[in-house]
């Protein structure tokens, strides 16, 4: 079994290959590089069967307690959800890799930018295969300065600024997470995974860090931990480094949304036995991630740059993969992350494309949207309320009879559901921006493939949770743990029902230039709302007042201090 | 390590022996140079002989007693041969004898070499006070509090002498308010002085720490945690305020070294990862004051904000400075982080609400020293200057900085066993205080 070390040691090899050597073979060096990580696919992608078939492979170098252990526990822990993660990192990385011998060609820093892209692999696998948690955050501390080495262009100042503000946060995620190992060690003796898990499910603890105020241990630790994640995965209000990184290279961005940030989820998915201990910290969980897909959604819809767009889109997902963790939906997390990072490379891929086609030809995109329908035509409004209203309920009563899903003793399953359908309430919209659905053959297509999506995306995430999580009662538990109380959860989704409805009707009656009567201080309301959105928030604004702040602290404790010269 | 004198006269005597001869070579700095090389090779010859290696047990004192002469070594090899370094090599020598001398001495003559160590510190701060950075006084007062100290430890009953002994290894391994002494020493003295004294000053301080005897009353225990902590704060506020790198790697190095001082009070043990630590974060900024030292030989001692973008034009440079920095801002796998890591997940350490403000300056360092890579290797270069990249001597003094604080993050701490424990030690299964 000891081979699966190859998995992370052959992106290293790539990265030697692409540094080590001189000008002359720079071309040739850049091409070979992508074969060992391709091997590495390969040797991931064997690896996955095999663990499916016979069960984890650990590989250490270390003997858990002894004391001849070297300072930093290593070793291997490749199960399901590593190996599927080992799987998709190696591709990504992979095809990343290839792109990026065409893409990049022509910069100076060629070789050592190749050299980080495979490196940036082999932190990603060593990070998701780390046998306990010592080592998860020692590669998860790597990744944070490998993107700020990644996002940075020597000579453009706002990517400098991008690159330090990205390390900062990603640093307080990482300070978040060495407090939850100091205090999850403190209190269960260990930072192995299992054993970590047992006796954390043995030993309740409650700690009381205030007067008066007391949680359980795996509150407290589960809760540190989640700020790491947080930060990785640009939560809300830790997301503002992600958008600051968009000058990066375009693959690097493809590797960034398609692996790197996906680590939160992945670090929700690798403890889910020690959160499934802890309802408040799934509430939490899904309040912050709630807020992120909603707040990372609207402000995408403000932005008015390529990247930018993409990269809050991104965040809006982050916060529904956190969001489903937060239900107890921990492999549809896994299955989520997965698919959107296949989807967001191949964006990102193509979006570099699009910006070096707009750089070699000015009038590109061409500007002919004058000559489009200014109205939006009833069949497209009927293809959208098909789409939002009618086929959620298709697949619900569907899914109800031919997968028998439990929907109502179910929060999670019903919010998955309505995930269906708000997501394709979302996808009508950005086709409707299109105007390019007034067709009876698209909307056909639309509709059937819509259909084929979600129905496959349901069967797909039932198998793979019980790939990933074969123990129904473990599932189950995560579900009974995550469980809102039943007056917020019906709430929520009334409200949700509520406003998709009202926005189609505005929308539909905006097409067709009708006016829909609205108070003076709505209108107001609304456009200081899109103001605040296109300015993030002015959550930007906020650390940079916070960090101002400090800094004039200090300056007036270095005034006053003994032993400064005047 | 070996007993009685001969280990002392041998130790003491190879560095102070080198340093009488180097007066003939006085007026060939090259020479001089090579001269010195050669003399802290042999007395890390000398410590490796008396301390059994390889045969005999590896324990922290070795480490610290090897790195001694390493680090004195490394020092001097990126010097270049100017008449304006010959003091600092010679003062570097003496200081490596009676370092090593502290290190294998008891009964009081190791206190004797301590004072004469801070009498020679307070006498170099005052011979340079002109280019000093920091208020040469201070740190001149601080030594001097430092040997007035010495003298109680010697001569009062305990628990007085047992205080005064921490007060004078807080100077050494600096904890406000004595910290002057470390500041001015490794912001204004010349030549290699700054890095050899940023690794030796804390070693002793540390040995010092691991030797102190019993009688310490529980308060002074508790007030150490509280200075160590306000100390982290305030190295850390003062770190980012600096615009001179030496400031900024010595109050910089008070922060850290305060954590350390923290945790010694709280959890009354020393375990074998803080001497990873104190080693590591002693060799970090001792390669970075090397580094910079580099830069200062070739643009004088100018301010951060008067150069950039060294990235392009010295990639060697770029590369090592970064490696360093990111050792001294505790990421892995360096030394650094390994050690800070050890002392946290020690059974020993009592989870408190203090922890926060401890991992609070511990990001705050991320802060400022990625806000000197930031400022010194990125950004556009100033196309005026020449440049210059580390020439081989340089880079091999830094590049083995680097190799040693990788070893260091990854060997077993089980090696780095202090040798000795803090007097008072707890038993371990101590409540914690916040834990029902």
């Amino acid at each position: 079994m000891s081979y699966v070390i190859l998995i992370p040691l052959l992106p290293l090899l790539a990265a030697a290959i692409a540094v080590v050597g001189g000008d002359s073979s720079r071309e040739w060096r850049a091409k070979v590089g992508v074969l060992p990580i391709a091997g590495a696919f390969v040797v991931a992608a064997a690896t996955l069967v095999l663990v499916s078939s016979q069960g984890p492979i650990s590989l250490r170098f270390y003997e858990p307690g002894a004391a001849a252990n070297p300072a930093l526990p290593m070793g291997l822990y490749v199960d399901r959800l590593s190996a599927v993660m080992m799987t998709l990192i190696t591709l990504v990385g992979a095809i990343i890799y290839r792109y990026s011998t065409g893409y990049m060609y022509q910069d100076p820093g060629y070789s050592r930018y190749l050299g980080l892209i495979a490196f940036t692999t082999f932190v990603l696998l060593c990070m998701v295969s780390s046998a306990n948690l010592v080592m998860l955050f020692v590669f998860w501390q790597l990744l944070s300065w490998l993107l700020f080495l990644l996002a940075h262009n020597h000579t453009h100042a706002a990517t400098l600024d991008g690159a330090v503000k990205t390390f900062a946060f990603l640093r307080i995620g990482d300070v978040a997470f060495l407090a939850g190992i100091v205090l999850a060690h403190s209190l269960y003796d260990t930072v192995e995974f299992q054993e970590l898990f047992v006796r954390a499910a043995a030993m309740p603890v409650t700690l009381s860090p205030l007067p008066g105020i007391e949680i359980s241990g795996a509150t407290a630790v589960t809760l540190l931990l989640f700020v790491g994640g947080m930060s990785k995965s640009a939560q809300f209000p830790l997301h503002v480094w992600l958008p600051s990184s968009l000058y990066a290279p375009t693959p690097v961005h493809a590797l960034l949304h398609a692996g790197i940030i996906n680590a939160g989820g992945f670090l929700l998915n690798r403890l889910a036995p020690l959160y499934g201990l802890s309802s408040t910290t799934l509430h939490v969980v899904f309040v912050v991630g709630m807020l992120t897909a909603i707040l990372g959604a609207s402000m995408m819809l403000t932005q008015n740059d390529i990247k930018k767009t993409l990269g809050f889109s991104t965040i809006g997902q982050m916060g529904y993969m956190i969001m489903e963790c937060g239900l107890g939906a921990f492999a549809l997390a896994v299955f989520h992350l997965v698919a959107h990072g296949l989807f967001k490379a191949t964006v990102f891929l193509n979006c570099g494309n699009v910006i070096h086609k707009a750089r070699q030809e000015p009038a590109f995109p061409h500007a002919d949207h004058a000559k489009e329908e200014i109205e939006l035509p009833l069949l497209t409004w009927l293809t959208g309320f098909l789409a939002t209203l009618v086929l959620p309920l298709a697949i619900l009563l569907a899914a109800h009879g031919v997968l028998r899903l439990p929907l109502l003793e179910s929060q999670g399953t019903v919010i998955f559901l309505f995930f269906a359908w708000v997501t394709s309430s979302q996808a009508i919209l950005t086709l409707t921006r299109l105007r390019a659905v007034a067709s009876w053959k698209v909307s056909v297509a639309m509709l059937l493939t819509l259909l084929l999506v979600i129905f496959t995306y349901l069967f797909a995430a039932e198998t793979f949770t019980a790939f990933l999580y074969p123990d129904a009662a473990e599932v189950d538990r995560y579900f009974r743990a995550a469980a809102l109380p039943a007056r917020l959860f019906d709430a929520l989704l009334v409200t949700s029902t509520l406003l998709t409805i009202v926005s189609w009707f505005v929308i539909y009656a905006n097409a067709h230039g009708r006016t829909i009567w609205i108070p003076v201080w709505g209108r107001e309301f609304r456009v200081r709302l899109y103001v605040l959105f296109l300015n993030r928030l002015h959550v930007d604004a906020l650390y940079a007042g916070l960090g101002r702040t400090l800094m004039r602290i200090a300056h007036r404790v270095d005034k006053h201090s003994f032993g400064r010269l005047p | 390590m070996t007993t009685g004198w001969l280990p002392l006269v041998l130790l003491v005597g190879i560095p102070f022996s080198g340093a009488a001869l180097g007066f003939v070579l006085w007026s060939k700095p090259r020479a001089l140079r090579v001269w010195a090389l050669l003399v802290s090779l042999a007395s890390l010859a000398g410590v490796a002989a008396l301390s059994g290696l390889p045969a005999g047990s590896f324990t922290g004192m070795t480490l610290l007693a090897l790195l001694f002469p390493t680090a004195a070594f490394l020092s001097l090899l990126g010097q270049s041969p100017h008449e304006d370094n010959r003091a600092a090599w010679i003062m570097s020598l003496l200081l490596l004898g009676l370092g090593l001398g502290a290190m294998v001495s008891r009964e009081g003559v190791e206190l004797i070499l301590l004072a004469l160590i801070l009498v020679l510190v307070g006498v170099l701060i005052h011979r340079y006070r002109a280019m000093s950075v920091y208020h040469p006084w201070q740190g001149i007062g601080t030594c001097g509090v430092g040997v007035i100290c010495i003298v109680m430890a010697l001569v009062m009953p305990l628990p007085v002498s047992a205080v005064a002994l921490v007060a004078v290894c807080a100077i050494l391994l600096p904890l406000v308010p004595f910290h002057g002494g470390h500041v001015a020493a490794l912001a204004g003295l010349p030549g290699n002085l700054p890095a050899f004294l940023a690794f030796l000053l804390p070693g002793l301080g540390f040995h010092g720490l691991l030797t102190l005897p019993g009688g310490m009353p529980e308060v002074a225990w508790t007030a150490l945690g509280v200075l160590g902590l306000a100390g982290a704060l305030y190295g850390s506020l003062k770190a980012v305020v600096q615009s001179r790198v030496r400031s900024l790697l010595a109050y910089a190095n008070l922060s850290f070294y305060s954590i350390l001082w923290w945790y010694v009070a709280v959890a009354h043990t020393v375990p074998a990862q803080a001497t990873t630590y104190v080693v590591s974060i002693g060799l970090a900024t001792s390669g970075l004051l090397l580094a910079w030292h580099a830069i200062r030989a070739r643009y004088g001692d100018i301010d951060l904000r008067a150069i950039r973008g060294l990235g392009r034009p010295m990639p060697r440079f770029a590369l090592v400075f970064t490696l360093l920095a990111l050792a001294a801002l505790g990421l892995p796998p360096f030394g650094v982080f390994s050690g800070f890591m050890g002392m946290l997940l020690n059974p020993s350490l009592p989870v408190s609400g203090s922890l926060v403000v401890i991992i609070v300056t511990w990001l705050a360092a991320s802060w400022y020293l990625l806000d000197l890579v930031q400022r010194l290797i990125f950004g556009r270069h100033r196309p005026e200057l020449r440049y210059h990249d580390l020439r081989w001597a340089e880079m091999t003094s830094l590049l083995v900085i680097v190799v040693i604080l990788t070893l260091l993050g990854i060997a077993p701490a089980r090696l780095f066993e202090p040798g000795a424990s803090v007097p008072q030690t707890r038993a371990q299964t101590e409540v914690i205080s916040w834990n029902r």
